[in-house]
């Protein structure tokens, strides 16, 4: 690993963020076309190598502590990073570069891009930060980063549709952020500690029957704050308005790489000794969310306000897995953590091949479309790959993680849960065939017999974004070698603590 | 008592805060609920800190003679530091908010959040 790796990734995106305006400067100046474009993927590919030097020293074993500034643990803001937060860190770089590549041609017809790139990088950052930091203030702060350039985000065209999203989205989530301050704050004033590792360690001397109430008051505005960043079900309704409005740009961005930053702190959650059952709750808001959140699929006329109903549905699925994982079903976190990095993969491509119809055809209601799989092969052919993929048809990465989830639904005794989600897969296969049916078939109207494919940089991550969903569903090795570790990490608590304590 | 005062004001205004949020129509009101909520959470979390009669938080053979008066007189620095970073946020999710609502009334004309409503068609 080089050294300082796991500051650099943190504060690479944070500083390249705010010389984006700069850069713009400097390219309408000397009239340098794709300079911003091009210096904001490369950021992202040297974020996502130091990724991967980090990951290859953390699955030898390792708990990396980075101390900033060089103050020890208990005192001094520390970033641990254990295999739980190095899965997060990889798909965080590695969709986002994705992501990347796809809006430099996706906002190319768009004005204002320094601050679009700014912004972009800007929520990077702070997911990295979210993921990576040991603290909890310090995660209070990253979330915010993260939280308020995605509003900016999703009002970036600032017209009348995407105010309005922005707007609720900004008061919906302020509200989730507040109470992840005022738990901390409380968690702060008990027991007298931010960082996680001794939290842990301190929470665990009350044995989990003589756990003050502050404590259950705390964790619960905590895991309201959370739900709403991951968007369950009765917190869930900024989601679909935030991404049918917001640039596809960035509804790919939020629904694959941001979707990680929630499930990451649903997973950590359960295993800090608070002493309640949290496992319970998380099952119940899982299975809500799954089954309302595809019904109401079913129901929606418009492209990208479907697929946003499948986010929540699908994130019902995560939430479940990892709630199962408390409850006995040691398969239960590993089917989550599982799905979570193929629902990142399927679901950004889906919202990629969304996008590339509506930048090509300027429409994205069902009713206005149709018969474009001859006009746009490739994208109604990745398309149908991601659909597949969410549906959990066998070869493809969907359904081994579906399955694991079933296989865990049994495992906790609970066969009626893993009833439920099979119906809920049923479900959304027959509302992604009629989304592809009423886009890429039938009867194609008269303006739009020009269609054109769309442009090669889009299509070039619409395809990476296909092969992964292909490999991983013919070789889940692929996916395990990668969610073992973390699963593992996210059970074992005790390493975690002593390491980061231990270690000096 | 006075310390006891300091929670329950806190409390007060993040419960008027949250009232704000639930239940009133116009925008800039919703906003001013974000405000007061959080500024709730800040006295909140500066009071946490704070104890009577406390000293400087710098160590110096001026303020205490020993570390173990120091320790035992001396106002906890850390609630201090969020406070201030926590303020800070706050100011820019309020700006935010208060340009959108700029937005928000030249597109719509309004600041009724009942009216501003085109997405659910």
């Amino acid at each position: 690993m080089i050294p300082h790796a796991p500051i650099l990734v943190i504060v690479l995106p944070l500083f390249t963020a705010f010389v984006m305006p700069l850069i713009g400067i400097i390219a309408e100046r000397y009239h340098i076309k794709y300079l911003r474009e091009l210096i904001a993927i490369g950021v992202m590919i040297v974020v996502l190598i130091l990724a991967g030097t980090i990951a290859q020293e953390v699955w030898n074993g390792e708990v990396i502590v980075y101390e900033l500034g060089g103050w020890s643990p208990p005192w001094g803001i520390v970033l641990a990073i254990d295999a739980l937060s190095t899965q997060m860190a990889l798909m965080i770089a590695g969709l986002g570069t994705l992501v990347m590549i796809y809006s430099a041609s996706y906002m190319s017809r768009d004005s204002g891009l320094s601050y679009f790139y700014t912004l972009m990088l800007l929520v990077i950052s702070g997911m990295m930060g979210i993921v990576l930091t040991g603290d909890f203030f310090n995660f209070y702060v990253f979330l915010e980063i993260m939280s308020i350039s995605s509003y900016a985000l999703v009002s970036f065209r600032r017209d009348a549709l995407s105010i309005e999203a922005g707007i609720k989205y900004l008061i919906i989530g302020s509200l989730g952020t507040s109470f992840v301050l005022l738990s901390v704050v409380m968690l702060y004033g008990v027991v007298g500690t931010l960082n996680i590792a001794d939290l842990g360690a301190k929470l665990a001397t009350y044995g989990g029957t003589n756990v003050p109430s502050v404590l259950v008051l705390s964790l619960a505005l905590f895991v309201t704050g959370v739900m709403i960043k991951v968007a369950m079900v009765p917190f869930h309704t900024w989601l679909p308005d935030a991404f049918t409005a917001a640039p596809t740009a960035i509804s790919a961005l939020l629904a694959g790489p941001a979707a990680v930053v929630g499930i990451y702190w649903v997973a950590r959650l359960p295993y800090l000794p608070f002493g309640m059952p949290v496992g319970l709750i998380l099952v119940s808001l899982g299975l809500i969310s799954m089954v309302v959140g595809v019904l109401m699929a079913l129901m929606q006329r418009d492209f990208k306000r479907m697929l946003a109903y499948h986010v929540i549905s699908q994130k019902g699925y995560m939430v479940l897995g990892i709630g199962l994982g408390t409850l006995g079903a040691t398969l239960g976190t590993q089917g989550g953590l599982f799905h979570l990095l193929n629902h990142s993969t399927y679901k950004a491509l889906l919202f990629m091949c969304a996008g590339a119809v509506l930048y090509q055809t300027k429409s994205q209601k069902f009713d206005e479309l149709g018969g474009l799989g001859k006009n746009m092969p490739i994208t109604a052919l990745t398309f149908l790959i991601g659909a597949l993929a969410i549906s959990g048809i066998p070869p493809l990465n969907g359904f081994v993680s579906k399955y694991i989830i079933y296989l865990a639904g049994f495992q906790a005794g609970m066969p009626w849960i893993t009833a439920i989600a099979v119906v809920v897969s049923g479900l959304t296969l027959a509302s992604f065939m009629k989304a592809f049916s009423s886009v890429f078939l039938g009867q194609r109207p008269q303006h739009l017999q020009g269609t054109r494919e769309a442009p090669k940089p889009m299509l070039f991550s619409m395809i990476v974004m296909a092969l992964i969903c292909v490999a991983i569903g013919l070789l889940p090795a692929l996916g395990f070698n990668i969610i073992g570790p973390a699963a593992e990490a996210a059970k074992n608590t005790s390493s975690y603590i002593s390491h980061v304590l231990g270690g000096t | 008592m006075i310390m006891g005062l300091n929670y329950i004001v806190a409390m007060l205004l993040i419960a008027a805060g949250i009232y704000c949020l639930l239940f009133k129509r116009n925008l800039l009101k919703l906003v001013i609920g974000l405000a007061v909520m959080t500024d709730g959470i800040h006295l909140f979390l500066i009071s946490m800190g704070y104890r009577l009669g406390g000293i400087v938080p710098i160590f110096s053979s001026e303020v205490a003679p020993s570390l173990s008066e120091f320790a035992a007189r001396a106002v906890d620095p850390l609630p201090q530091a969020l406070v201030l970073t926590s303020i800070v946020i706050n100011i820019c999710i309020t700006a935010l908010a208060l340009s959108l609502c700029i937005y928000a009334y030249r597109h719509y004309g309004t600041l009724d959040t009942t009216k501003i409503r085109r997405l659910k068609e």
